[in-house]
């Protein structure tokens, strides 16, 4: 069975019609435990660090798995396991934009940026849609 | 930046048309200093050409730029044609310094309905990507993408106002200006201020009202509107943009709520049994405080799937609260509906929360009405001292997209504008297949897909909605049915009331 789509999304298209505009995060002084619950309750893969509302940091589940994997406890405060080399993109750059940026780093999470500050997220799943619905469509036939 | 924004003219209708007070509007931009006047449409009584010539007379005496839309009322008598001649293009776009005014003509000839067609919709997303990176945008259409009170019957709403609506939040739209109905209104939704302009020069105002224009100023950080009513009532309103975007401090969660909708139980293949029962697993796994049935629970009001829908839904030991719709109380289901689920109007509350149903549908029809007595006495249920209040019926209050207008209540208009004048939290629906959550005023409305039918339209997939809210926020969840994934909607800070502030 062959389904065909439209092209939902134009590589021209810029990030701000495809990224999740709302973000969840924890402060820097919390622990590694309250981090990963946090994303286990919203059932995200990333999390960013804050401190005072500004955003110093970012975890994503890869890190998590890599911090257990090293032995590292659960009362690990969080602001030494996280990224703070933030790679980011414009909330004006384009789809294929993110995707060579994320390539180019090897990473499935991109923070969002308007006028220096984060203001989303967009990640591979958000691209993802389409893939998923066609297989979706397929598993759903009985 | 400041703009003069106009509506409704009705330049030459001889019963309709006040010239001397169009004069008068028009002579404010003489005595104030404004950067630009925006029209929106139904500049003409009836699109004839000495109407048109008229118009031409009276909007040349505007020296500043001016944005003038074709209405419906411009498209009769074939004055599409003569309007671009007389008066302008009828799409365009224009660059004010940090501002980008895009419009877009909704009218079409011989009929008062609004549509933006594929060609110009995809001309609005062309232009508002090639003009991301301006600090201002706003839209200027005719007819409204939001329902309007105080309107009668929506009838007029765009009929593809959800792609609008949608593309408009995804472009961090800052304004959007329309007319048609003759009546003022504003809303903001999300970080978007939707203007409706009252007619400024015709006779035929609703509810005897008067004649009025709006004044915008507008910059990076907040949008002023002062409606100008010409009896000397002036009304102000400020809508600054909502800046948050991370949320990491809102406290404990105290209550979660499951919401869902069509699920269209029955023996045929338009029921996705499969999606039905991976949702109920994980709904039991999410173990929420209550479950929101939005309608749609059968495929059709008949003894046989009421009886499946009840072996299917009693598996739930959840407290569950449905409203129904149309399908469900066709044929019998009037009947079976009482009896396998209850009142039609159904109700929870405990100390903190109420979530009030109210019927929308009628029989044999897919449209829904609310209507004034009903309204009214939800009103009066609503006033309650529940801390958090939320509201549940099938039909749309808002256009949901990749949808025509058809789901929207007929009276949406004006149920909306109660809802939101009361700060009611939350409004949930279940109709359209699509799944929709923003922030209008205070009040969250949040719409769910289907959750087990084929009819849905969702690249998602078919889906429910979480509804989890805590002590600082209310954050809203899509779940597929079929694999649990979890993505957020969105979420909101709780009693943030300072946004919508009259001045």
């Amino acid at each position: 069975m062959n389904l065909h789509y439209p092209a939902f999304y134009d590589l021209k298209r810029p990030v701000r019609e495809v990224m999740t505009k709302r973000l969840i995060g924890i402060d820097s002084k919390a622990t590694f435990r309250e981090g990963v619950a946090k994303m286990v309750e919203f059932s995200i893969s990333s999390l960013v660090i804050t401190n005072g509302g500004d955003v110093v940091g970012f975890i994503t589940d890869t890190d998590v798995k890599r911090s257990v994997a090293s032995g590292l406890t659960p009362e690990t405060k969080i602001e030494q396991i996280m990224t703070t080399d933030l790679i980011t993109v414009n909330i004006s750059a384009s789809v294929r934009k993110v995707l060579e940026t994320m390539s180019k780093n090897k990473i499935k999470h991109l923070l969002v940026t308007e006028k220096g500050k984060v203001v989303g997220i967009v990640t591979v799943r958000d691209l993802e849609h389409m893939v998923r619905q066609k297989l979706e469509t397929y598993i759903s036939r009985e | 930046m400041r703009i003069l924004h106009i509506s409704d003219t009705h330049i030459g209708g001889a019963l309709y048309f006040n010239k001397e007070m169009l004069e008068g509007i028009l002579g404010e931009t003489i005595k104030q200093k404004f950067d630009l006047v925006i029209h929106s449409g139904d500049v003409t009584q009836g699109g004839r050409r000495q109407e048109f010539e008229q118009a031409r007379k009276i909007l040349s005496r505007v020296d500043i730029p001016l944005i003038a839309l074709a209405g419906n009322h411009d498209a009769r008598s074939g004055g599409l044609y003569l309007f671009k001649k007389y008066i302008g293009p009828l799409n365009g776009v224009l660059e004010i310094g940090d501002a980008v005014i895009i419009h877009v003509n909704s009218a079409f000839e011989d009929s008062d309905q609004g549509r933006v067609g594929m060609v110009k919709f995809d001309m609005m997303r062309k232009a508002l990507n090639d003009y991301s990176e301006k600090k201002i945008k706003i839209i200027v259409l005719h007819h409204h993408t939001i329902p309007i009170p105080m309107a009668g019957r929506e009838r007029n709403v765009l009929t593809n106002a959800g792609d609008i609506l949608d593309l408009i939040l995804k472009e961090d739209v800052d304004l959007v200006l329309s007319g048609h109905r003759h009546y003022p209104n504003i809303y903001q939704i999300e970080n978007t201020v939707f203007i409706n302009a009252g007619t400024a020069s015709a006779t035929k105002t609703r509810y005897g009202d008067v004649n009025s224009y709006n004044i915008i100023e507008i910059n990076e950080r907040t949008r002023r509107v002062r409606t100008v009513r010409l009896d000397g009532k002036a009304q102000g309103f400020s809508f600054p943009k909502r800046k948050k975007r991370i949320f990491s401090d809102f406290g404990e969660r105290e209550f979660r709520a499951v919401h869902i909708a069509n699920t269209l139980i029955s023996d045929s293949r338009a029921f996705l049994k499969r999606n039905f029962l991976n949702a109920m697993d994980t709904i039991k796994k999410l173990s929420p405080d209550l479950l929101v049935h939005c309608g749609g629970i059968v495929r059709e009001g008949i003894a046989q799937d009421y009886e499946a829908a009840v072996s299917f839904m009693e598996e739930l030991e959840v407290p569950v609260v449905y409203t129904p719709a149309g399908r469900d109380i066709n044929y019998l289901g009037y009947y079976l509906f009482p009896t396998y689920f209850g009142s039609i109007d159904q109700r929870y509350s405990n100390e903190n929360i109420l979530f009030q149903g109210i019927c929308s549908t009628q029989y044999d029809s897919q449209d829904g009405i609310v209507g004034p007595s009903q309204r009214k006495l939800l009103l009066k249920k609503l006033k309650t001292p529940e801390k958090t209040k939320a509201v549940f019926l099938h039909h749309n209050v808002l256009p949901i997209s990749h949808s025509r207008e058809k789901g929207l209540l007929e009276d949406s208009g004006d149920l909306l504008r109660e809802l939101v004048d009361a700060k009611i939290d939350l409004v949930l629906t279940g109709t359209s297949s699509h799944p929709f959550a923003a922030q209008i005023g205070d009040t969250i409305v949040v719409n769910a897909n289907s959750l087990s039918s084929v009819y849905q339209r969702s690249v998602f997939g078919n889906s429910f909605n979480i509804i989890d809210i805590y002590e600082g926020a209310i954050a809203v969840f899509e779940v597929n049915s079929l694999w649990g994934r979890r993505r957020l909607l969105g979420i909101w800070e709780r009693n943030n009331s300072a946004d919508d502030s009259r001045l």
